[in-house]
């Protein structure tokens, strides 16, 4: 008996230890398994530690769903999360919301009030689909925003392609529901249909005029592609903020002034420039972090 | 049931869309196996021939290597070659059915009886005259069974091809993995096991009316 006694005994040393360890660290950053959620996470890690703080680095925890369950858990303590995703998984909501501000205030709200979750200051960007072009092509057409294909396209039908992903083509908030509320139609033998990863080189090879993305995907700055404005706010939206607990923040006060300042600088150029140094220049997250919150004043080089 | 139901509101709604698909389909999986028919019977004939005959063995290893590259692969590998649209499918399908086409050919000439090859050649006939009223009519069961076999997994290969934007049947597949949607999955997936079916059918029928008479089982 007194050996299992004393065998426990050690267990709970040894447990009691490591728990110590873990709680080493004030802040535990986390953050979603894609290069800018890293990208995003090592920026809140490099400030925090710049201001004395001791961090825990959680970046490319999981995805969606595992950050989430770690941040309400206590696992971390703060990670980057989109308006859009939070409002429809993690809320519940069933319909999105294409207005930036109004998705954000709503999030804020909500989250807070049900869960005790803090959204600070939301980036610029804004994370979403987009109908790409060629740098020089929309420019020749004069093309900048989605109104401006539309009629271009009502103008001249049939004479523009499209590549989109599988998902885009039946999605209420993909192809059908842009071309129902910009009126116009690229006609189906104009849509070619490829897998989502290859939209980009699709249309930088010049397969096709128009392509279906994602907003801050480093290839639209390395290929010279350009985002068309979405004038009449279709797409659901996607902007990035930090989110933590009430109870951290009660513990920490300081680390809302310490991270709010990050996400409004960075507009969706910005971010793919980012995007870009990482997924196409292969440069660490890290460095591409510090030296963006050095050129934008946040950390002393 | 709600399912079949969906799906039955989806065809009769979307039915122009999903005929262009089949069609598309059906030019992929068409064009590449008449290609493929033509240079793999070839390419089988000629490594049966006196002087070639070397090169058999080689020939057959590569295309058994061939055969063991996942589909998924060879339409990946058109890629860097030939970017995206139709002719990258197209010619990923031909590379991956050349394989079964070609080997039958070759099995199928080899595999006839010595012995009426030898009394052909002493009943005076050309190499040209055996080939043309000997090897190739025995061979021709053996032959359009490649075929065959090639076309439907031609078919198969076809539902990869949307990947690569080549269109077809597999964009609906595609749209019914990436959302879930069983709908979108089973228009697509139905017509395609349907299609394969009917080729094997088909070109069943057909291989009884070319094999020659005294051939038929």
């Amino acid at each position: 008996m007194r050996k299992i006694g004393l065998l426990m005994l050690a267990f709970m040393l040894v447990a009691m230890f490591m728990v110590s360890c873990g709680g080493g660290a004030d802040v535990t950053v986390g953050s979603k398994e894609f290069t800018e959620q890293i990208i995003l996470g090592k920026m809140m890690k490099l400030v925090l530690e710049d201001n004395g703080l001791t961090v825990d680095d959680k970046t490319g925890l999981g995805g969606t769903m595992i950050c989430r369950e770690a941040l309400l858990s206590g696992d971390i303590d703060v990670y980057m999360e989109y308006t859009g995703t939070a409002l429809l998984v993690h809320l519940g909501h069933e319909d999105p919301i294409t207005d930036s501000q109004l998705c954000y205030e709503t999030v804020r709200a909500e989250d807070l009030s049900e869960n005790g979750i803090v959204w600070l200051q939301p980036s610029l960007f804004d994370n979403t689909y987009t109908l790409m072009m060629r740098e020089a092509e929309a420019e020749s057409l004069g093309l900048d925003s989605i109104s401006d294909l539309a009629a271009y396209i009502n103008a001249n039908p049939g004479e523009l392609t499209f590549a989109s992903g599988a998902e885009f083509q039946e999605r209420p908030d993909g192809l059908p529901g842009v071309e129902a509320t910009y009126g116009f139609e690229f006609g189906g033998a104009n849509v070619v249909q490829m897998d989502v990863g290859l939209t980009y080189s699709a249309l930088y090879e010049g397969e096709v005029d128009v392509a279906m993305g994602f907003a801050t995907d480093g290839r639209i700055a390395g290929f010279d592609l350009v985002n068309l404005q979405d004038d009449l706010q279709f797409f659901p939206v996607y902007n990035v903020a930090p989110t933590l607990p009430q109870s951290f923040l009660d513990e920490y006060p300081d680390v809302e002034d310490i991270l709010d300042g990050i996400a409004p600088l960075l507009d969706s150029v910005t971010m793919q420039g980012l995007n870009y140094e990482v997924d196409i220049e292969h440069r660490d997250a890290d460095d591409v972090a510090r030296e963006w919150l050095v050129s934008a004043g946040l950390l002393e080089e | 049931m709600e399912l079949w139901v969906d799906l039955w509101k989806y065809v009769v709604e979307r039915y122009p869309e999903m005929l262009g698909m089949l069609w598309r389909h059906l030019e992929l999986v068409g064009l590449a196996t008449l290609a493929a028919a033509f240079v793999g019977i070839g390419l089988g004939i000629l490594i049966t021939r006196r002087r070639l005959r070397w090169l058999g063995p080689p020939v057959m290893a590569i295309c058994n290597i061939g055969q063991t590259v996942p589909s998924l692969a060879v339409v990946a590998i058109m890629l860097p070659i030939l970017v995206i649209g139709f002719l990258p499918g197209f010619f990923a399908i031909f590379i991956y059915i050349l394989l079964p086409i070609a080997r039958n050919t070759y099995v199928g000439i080899r595999g006839v009886d010595p012995g009426l090859m030898e009394a052909a050649r002493g009943m005076g006939m050309s190499a040209g005259q055996i080939l043309v009223r000997l090897e190739i009519p025995l061979a021709t069961y053996v032959i359009l069974a490649g075929v065959r076999t090639a076309m439907v997994i031609a078919v198969g290969v076809a539902t990869l091809a949307t990947f690569i934007g080549a269109g077809g049947l597999g964009d609906l597949i595609d749209r019914g993995i990436s959302l879930v949607n069983t709908t979108y999955l089973l228009a697509g997936a139905i017509p395609a096991a349907l299609l394969a079916i009917a080729i094997e059918l088909g070109l069943g029928r057909l291989e009884r009316v070319i094999t020659p008479k005294g051939l038929r089982v």
